[in-house]
């Protein structure tokens, strides 16, 4: 066998091989499931009132973004919590909610969606509990 | 000094009043599907949706916020809010409506009323005819139905390359469960 032909044969596998991995990737990237929050960076990491200051000025800019809150659980029912009376927090799982107690100091990451002007809340989903 | 303390006592009982009449949730189930022999189902399920019912009068709002809407599949979940529905610039759909005829009366059955009211997506508004199961246990109300819409009633372009994809009638159901507002 000539140099060449197995060059060529090299080349040949070579190109399956890269498009096998290609597609494979491509398929991942195509099927991929939305990123939990755990596994996103939080944009922002804040107390409730700072937090509530910062959604005064640009809410709108906070959409679909995962932040970081330490407050106080005022009101706590069967599916979320409420932060300082004004931040409502729905949990990635909702068996999470029966180790917070009223009026305890939490820190919750969750994912923002946005302001809620029938109930004047602003709305975190999936939210999962760091201290 | 007597007006102030009977305008307090008026208030008061009227916020009985108010309190007592109205039910709502903040964590309702919105889901859609406008799946057509597609190659993924084209489905997402919103379950943060505030509803909020008046029961002297049947009236009903509620808010439901596409940044909130869980698809399978990420890349899908990015288009519907990027490309569809523009989610940053119209954060939320909303709808105002009324049971027709609704009484609190005879809700331990499931009973159909009518719902007739509007639909705004995208800033543009819709009038949705349709009817919804309500039933009462305890002290939660329990609404369901389902209705349809379609994408060009609110703007929504979708490109001719998905177009055979995506069904004409988006199927929406609604499953909430409202509690008494205290």
């Amino acid at each position: 066998m000539s140099l060449l032909k197995k060059n060529k044969l090299v080349f040949i596998f070579s190109v399956v091989a890269l498009l096998a991995i290609g597609v494979g990737y491509g398929y991942q990237y195509i099927f991929m499931s939305p990123k939990k929050v755990v596994e996103i960076t939080p944009k922002l990491t804040a107390g409730a009132d700072e937090f509530n200051n910062l959604m005064d000025e640009n809410l709108p800019s906070w959409i679909g973004k995962v932040v970081q809150i330490t407050g106080k659980a005022t009101q706590v029912t069967q599916d979320g919590i409420l932060l300082n009376g004004s931040i409502y927090c729905q949990f990635e799982n909702s068996q999470d909610i029966q180790s917070i107690t009223k009026n305890q100091n939490i820190v919750i990451k969750g994912k923002l969606v946005g302001f809620d002007e029938l109930l004047m809340e602003t709305k975190l989903n999936q939210c999962i509990i760091i201290q | 000094m007597t007006t102030n303390k009977i305008l307090i006592v008026l208030c008061f009982l009227l916020s009985l009043q108010l309190q007592a009449q109205k039910y709502y949730t903040r964590s309702g189930s919105t889901q859609f599907e406008g799946s057509e022999k597609a190659f993924e189902p084209i489905a997402a399920t919103n379950t943060s949706t505030t509803v909020i019912l008046d029961t002297r009068n049947g009236n009903i709002v509620s808010q439901v916020f596409m940044a909130g809407f869980q698809f399978k599949n990420a890349l899908m979940q990015e288009h519907f809010n990027e490309n569809y529905m523009d989610s940053y610039q119209y954060p939320k759909a909303t709808f105002k409506g009324n049971l027709d005829g609704f009484s609190m009366a005879n809700l331990k059955t499931s009973t159909t009323f009518d719902l007739n009211g509007v639909l705004a997506i995208k800033g543009l508004e819709k009038n949705i005819q349709t009817s919804v199961t309500v039933r009462q246990q305890d002290n939660r109300m329990f609404i369901s139905g389902v209705f349809f819409v379609s994408p060009e009633d609110f703007d929504i372009t979708i490109p001719s390359i998905v177009r055979d994809k995506i069904a004409k009638q988006i199927q929406i159901n609604i499953d909430y469960e409202l509690i008494e507002k205290k």
